[in-house]
């Protein structure tokens, strides 16, 4: 994943190397002028103050330099950690966005936030500074421990033991943050899908007098929220802890061995406050390191729960055979579908549907709620693939159609229409710089919303006013955003279920107009709105109940159809035989 | 609106001290421990630098006793002494850090919960009429990063008092030594605080506008997943990356600048200590010569130095984080939209180790006689909503509002229930005045069905009873006609819904509104066009069901099955009630009426269906 998302990066990613790296020398120098000064400054009166002045001098600028290299890396590595990390929320989104539905029904948008943002940002810093901060601090200690054998052997190989020992048992005890740590991020995206869909829901839950019992819900979610950040938080702090314990230990070693070695006469009182030097020295890259080991556990954990995202397959999958230009024949044969394949017990919502459309025609599909229609239309765009049995369109098995070519081609107007808080022309045009505003009035001004356009202060760029669109004026929405495209194929689901007949009536025409030439497919409750319909087909219990010719069903006086043109109603008593 | 934003102007500062005080007194025990505790994590470095020096000295005594051809062991004896003090010290620094470290996490995600309780609970209890300012998830940054700024900000507090001692005990120590260089290395550090303070207010500015990216990009990703099969369906993945890319980038450069300012405040910082290290070295070379500054001195103030250009950058950073946590307040309280400020902080049991007790029981129950509503006025930004309506439902009445779209059906149902705010009117339950519609029209006395209406992410009967009594719900399941969708779910009623109810139907959806609406056994029915999704022969059900209860009904529709059921119409017209009356009265003399029914003919519904319809 690091080198997929760094390789593009990689001058910036070198910028950061160098900067590192050469703050890290600087650094390791500044030690070395104090230790010359403080040799110096013992000489006594034989000083030079000359030189003195020119070493203090020196360090002030050495110390300012290692600073601009310190705020210059973290510059870079913060453009470096963006735009990795923006790059990945971006291909992220969209491998999530080419899931099937089954898979999204599975998570909350709020849990989706948490997944695509939060996860991602907990990667940041791993991106950017991760490896040449842990190159860095190794170099560091490297030079720091060098520094000790050269004063005196024995000390050295006390202290690059005390080192070993010191990350070899913080790499391990570091482990022990992980799980914990995976759990938080868990339940922190559950309380946060929570918190999302009660406010949401919140006209729902005041207007019930729900208030109390969901605050109470919410208080257990937080609740196993507050338990797993605290585990995580104990689990985690074991690795500082632990380091602060060595380092007690071993301050209190090396001072030992100074103050022992001192007393043998084996060392003077300048190389014993040279070892002290130096031990800070060890501590600054070892501390270094175990924080960066801090970020590869949240880093670890985040990464993990970004695999398996991606590591998500979706069963629906596009062909390459292309699907010929103009209106196209709809065909399926033997189709049965189950939401629940792995559940024998759940009783299928299709079985054994088979019909033909000829390209250009329409068809007026009736049954009661639930009978299974909504899902039929599901099936032909291919938001789930049907369980058994074929769907062709133009004689091409939708299955052999690139997805992308499917849904561009069959064009379909939902139940419940769904708005973005943005402008007029980017919830139409679905963020698409490409589509002209003329071009967005122009549906607007077909499926009868140009008064409504003329009213709004900025035309189409005016952010779409949340809560003052009526179900019903979204519902002519979705109509433009039809408009806008050129499918072959229209699904129509109960198009007019939110429109009051008044309204409905404006629809009639560019309805028409939209269907003309092209294959489409009516979900209706309302007889007249099938009443142009070329064919009919009849829904019930999942089975074709019936299919034909309108005109030749409507003759047939022992058809449904005719039953239910007879009561005048598609519900009325007549048609209760036949529909329930 | 009646609820005006809060005025902006409101000193700020004032209220950041207010409101955290409020919070530090929420677990004063815990919070005081935290004090005790990071004091002593935070000074005591300084006792471990006066041991290490002390080490130095006695070893310079032995070596000055080395050359005066004296006996070494008195002052190595004294070394070992402070080596000692030296291990104690550290040791026990340790054990305080762990005790410290496990407080503050308890405290800090004590005060976490406590502030999202406060926000979610004020939203969800709250009276009168609460509407979001921006979108759902928009909102959800608030419970998560600004809830995160606000607890955090205690952190401000807990460790100043640490840093504040080590700092005194520091420029204490080094005085002892010289107060000259101290005092010479220490106003450059001071000036620090003056310079972080400056750059407050663009640091404010830098940080808000980034929050404001952040939240950009988390509400387009909240809203494309809410609409995700609209995106699927239209094939849009490809621009709704492009867009989140865009947004990304937005954030990218805000996040940038926030932190170039961050890091050159930190730079300031650091070289301060530089400075004044480089300082003491060169005032010190004179007195070095003159044996006036020994090693030991070198050690103390080197120690101690690195500290207490930390502690003053902690000085700065806390103005800063102040500044901050001010911002969070602004944006919480703008999401509260009238609430006192100390409802954010208000003292509440969070229930982190015990089941909360059950909620406050429903009002008590007064039978509904007549609603009267007089003059009720409500207009949306865009201008539309309804004008000076009045109208009344007496006890059993089935009432039906009709008109076209956007004729302000559903605005004057939400207006009357207090779930959008009105400019004008008033509404009165058996001829009392109702004071805040929001809390007063809830079950047992009224209960309402939305247009599109949201279930949440649990079993189907949780949603339907929404912690009410189960007594009712056979009979809510069965009035609402969901009783044949149970089959075919999975599980029956422990079917889970899905996020939103995905995993039902939109019928099934408004089907399951219904019945948690009925389970709640309330005297008025509030339905706001159910028909979308149900279909004639349902909804015509549903009508002749409830005909049986002695339910009284507000119904929106433009169904004949409701308004031929209809004791009387109110009909809408752009927002004024136009005409009222029974249906036969009004099809005989309103134009606009003709042509609703009319249009319904096909889809209409006769009168009187054969009671074996009903299951």
């Amino acid at each position: 994943m690091l080198a997929t998302y760094l390789g593009p990066l990689k001058w910036q990613v070198m910028a950061l190397a160098a900067l590192l790296l050469s703050g890290t020398a600087l650094n390791l120098s500044l030690p070395q002028l104090l230790r010359q000064f403080v040799d110096n400054a013992r000489l006594g009166g034989a000083a030079d103050p000359g030189l003195l002045t020119r070493l203090a001098g020196l360090y002030i600028a050495l110390a300012v330099g290692v600073q601009v290299m310190t705020a210059g890396a973290t510059y870079v590595g913060a453009r470096v950690g963006w735009t990795a990390t923006n790059r990945l929320r971006a291909d992220l989104m969209d491998h999530l966005l080419s899931l099937d539905m089954r898979e999204h029904k599975e998570r909350t948008p709020g849990e989706m936030i948490e997944r695509i943002d939060g996860d991602v940002t907990a990667l940041s810093n791993f991106f950017s500074q991760f490896a040449v901060r842990v190159f860095g601090a190794a170099l560091l200690l490297t030079g720091a421990l060098i520094m000790f054998f050269r004063e005196d052997w024995r000390v050295g190989l006390g202290v690059t033991a005390f080192t070993l020992v010191t990350l070899v048992t913080i790499n391990r005890v570091r482990k022990l943050g992980v799980e914990p740590t995976r759990l938080e991020r868990e339940s922190s995206a559950r309380l946060f899908g929570f918190i999302e869909e009660r406010l949401t829901g919140l006209e729902d839950i005041r207007s019930l007098g729900a208030g109390g019992h969901h605050l109470n819900r919410f208080l257990g979610v937080q609740r196993e929220y507050f338990t797993r950040s605290v585990n995580s938080w104990r689990g985690r702090s074991v690795v500082w802890q632990l380091s602060m314990l060595l380092f007690a230990v071993g301050y209190v070693a090396v001072l030992s061995a100074a103050v022992g070695l001192y007393a043998a006469g084996s060392i003077t009182l300048g190389t014993a406050f040279l070892m002290y030097q130096y031990m800070t020295l060890v501590e600054e890259p070892i501390d270094q390191l175990t924080q960066q080991l801090q970020d590869l556990q949240k880093a670890g954990a985040s990464i993990g729960r970004v695999s398996e995202l991606l590591a998500l397959r979706t069963t629906v999958t596009g062909g390459s055979a292309p699907l010929s230009a103009g209106p196209l024949a709809l065909d399926f044969r033997d189709v049965s579908f189950t939401y629940a394949p792995g559940d024998p017990q759940a009783r299928g919502v299709l079985s054994g549907v088979t019909f033909h459309l000829n390209a250009g025609q329409t068809l007026g599909l009736l049954g009661r709620t639930g009978s299974g229609k909504t899902t039929l239309t599901r099936l032909i765009s291919r938001l789930y693939d049907a369980t058994a049995g074929e769907i062709t369109l133009g004689g091409v098995n939708i299955t052999h159609v690139p997805l992308k070519e499917l849904r561009r081609r069959v064009a379909v107007v939902t139940q419940d229409v769904q708005l973005f808080q943005a402008s007029v022309r980017d919830n139409l045009s679905f963020f698409d710089p490409t589509v002209t505003d003329a071009q967005v009035e122009a549906a607007l001004h077909e499926v009868g919303l140009g008064a409504w356009l003329s009213r709004l202060e900025r035309g189409v760029h005016t952010p779409l006013p949340t809560g003052s669109l009526s179900a019903g004026q979204a519902q002519l929405l979705a109509f433009a955003r039809v408009m806008l495209r050129d499918p072959s194929v229209i699904i129509l689901d109960e198009p007019s279920s939110r429109l009051d007949p008044a309204t409905e009536a404006l629809l009639t025409a560019a309805m028409t107009r939209l269907l003309a030439g092209r294959t489409a497919i009516i979900i209706a409750h309302r007889l007249d709105t099938v009443a142009r319909a070329d064919r009919i087909l009849v829904l019930g219990g999942g089975e074709v109940l019936e299919d034909g010719p309108r005109a030749d069903l409507a003759r047939d006086p022992h058809s449904h159809y005719a039953a239910l043109l007879r009561a005048g109603t598609l519900d009325g008593t007549a048609a209760q035989g036949v529909l329930a | 609106m009646t609820t005006s934003p809060p005025p902006p102007t409101a000193p700020v500062k004032e209220r950041t001290f207010a409101l955290s005080r409020e919070l530090f007194r929420y677990k004063p025990g815990l919070f005081a421990f935290n004090l005790l505790m990071w004091g002593l994590v935070h000074a005591s470095p300084a006792l471990l630098t006066l041991a290490v020096s002390g080490v130095f000295r006695h070893l310079e005594e032995a070596d000055a006793l080395k050359t005066g051809g004296q006996v070494l062991n008195p002052a190595i004896a004294a070394a070992w002494v402070s080596l000692a003090w030296f291990t104690f010290v550290r040791l026990s620094r340790f054990g305080i850090f762990y005790g410290a470290f496990r407080a503050w996490i308890e405290l800090w995600y004590t005060l976490d919960a406590l502030v999202r309780r406060n926000l979610l609970g004020y939203l969800l209890t709250a009276r009168r009429s609460r509407r979001l300012p921006d979108t759902p998830a928009e909102a959800v940054s608030r419970f998560r990063d600004d809830v995160d700024d606000v607890a955090g900000y205690t952190e401000v507090w807990v460790d100043g008092a640490g840093f504040v001692a080590y700092s005194v005990i520091a420029v204490t120590l080094m005085a002892r030594v010289d107060p000259l260089i101290t005092g010479l290395v220490c106003a450059p550090l001071l000036l620090m605080i003056a310079f972080v303070q400056r750059l407050s207010p663009t640091i404010r500015t830098y940080r808000r506008r980034m929050r404001e990216a952040t939240a950009r990009v988390t509400d387009f990703i909240g809203e494309t997943f809410g609409a995700v099969s609209a995106v699927k369906l239209a094939a849009q993945e490809d621009r709704m990356v492009t867009h989140l890319r865009s947004l990304g980038e937005t954030r990218r450069h805000a996040a940038l600048r926030d932190v170039l300012l961050t890091e050159l405040i930190r730079g300031v910082n650091t070289n301060m200590v530089n400075l004044a290290v480089g300082l003491v070295l060169l005032l010190g070379a004179n007195k070095v010569r003159g044996r006036a500054l020994n090693v030991d001195d070198f050690v103390l103030f080197i120690g101690l130095l690195p500290r207490l250009t930390a502690s003053m950058g902690f000085f700065g950073d806390a103005i800063a984080r102040h500044r901050r946590t001010g911002v969070s307040y602004d944006r919480m309280t703008r999401l509260l939209q009238d609430a006192p400020d100390t409802s954010i902080v208000a003292h509440h049991d969070v229930y982190l180790s015990a089941d909360p007790p059950a909620p406050t029981p429903a009002p008590p129950h007064i039978p509904l006689q007549e609603l009267r509503v007089q003059n009720l006025s409500a207009t949306h930004p865009g201008g539309l909503g309804v004008h000076d309506i009045s109208f009344t439902v007496a006890r059993g009445e089935f009432i039906v509002i009709t008109g076209r779209i956007g004729s302000g059906k559903s605005t004057l149902l939400r207006a009357l229930l207090g779930l959008i705010p009105t400019q004008s009117g008033q509404t009165y339950w058996n001829g009392q005045p109702i004071d805040d519609p929001a809390t007063f029209l809830v079950p047992p006395r009224s209960a309402y069905a939305a247009q599109i209406p949201n279930l949440f992410s649990d079993t189907l009967q949780e949603n339907i009873t929404s912690g009410g009594p189960a007594t009712h719900l056979s009979r809510a399941v069965k009035l609402a006609v969901l009783e044949p969708d149970l089959d075919t779910l999975g599980s029956g009623l422990s079917t889970p819904v899905g996020a939103r109810g995905v995993k039902l139907s939109g019928g099934q959806i408004q089907r399951a509104a219904v019945a948690r609406m009925l389970a709640r056994d309330a005297d008025l029915l509030v339905f706001d066009d159910v028909s979308s999704a149900l279909d004639a022969r349902t909804e015509a059900q549903l009508w002749q069901g409830l005909a049986g209860t002695d339910a009284t009904c507000l119904v929106v529709s433009h169904r004949r099955a409701a308004l031929a059921r209809a004791d009387r119409i109110l009909l809408l017209q752009n927002g004024t009630l136009t005409d009222h009356g029974t249906l036969p009265e009004l099809l005989g003399r309103n134009e606009e009426m003709r042509a609703l029914w009319h249009d319904d003919a096909a889809g209409g519904e006769e009168e009187g269906r054969p009671p074996s319809q009903l299951r």
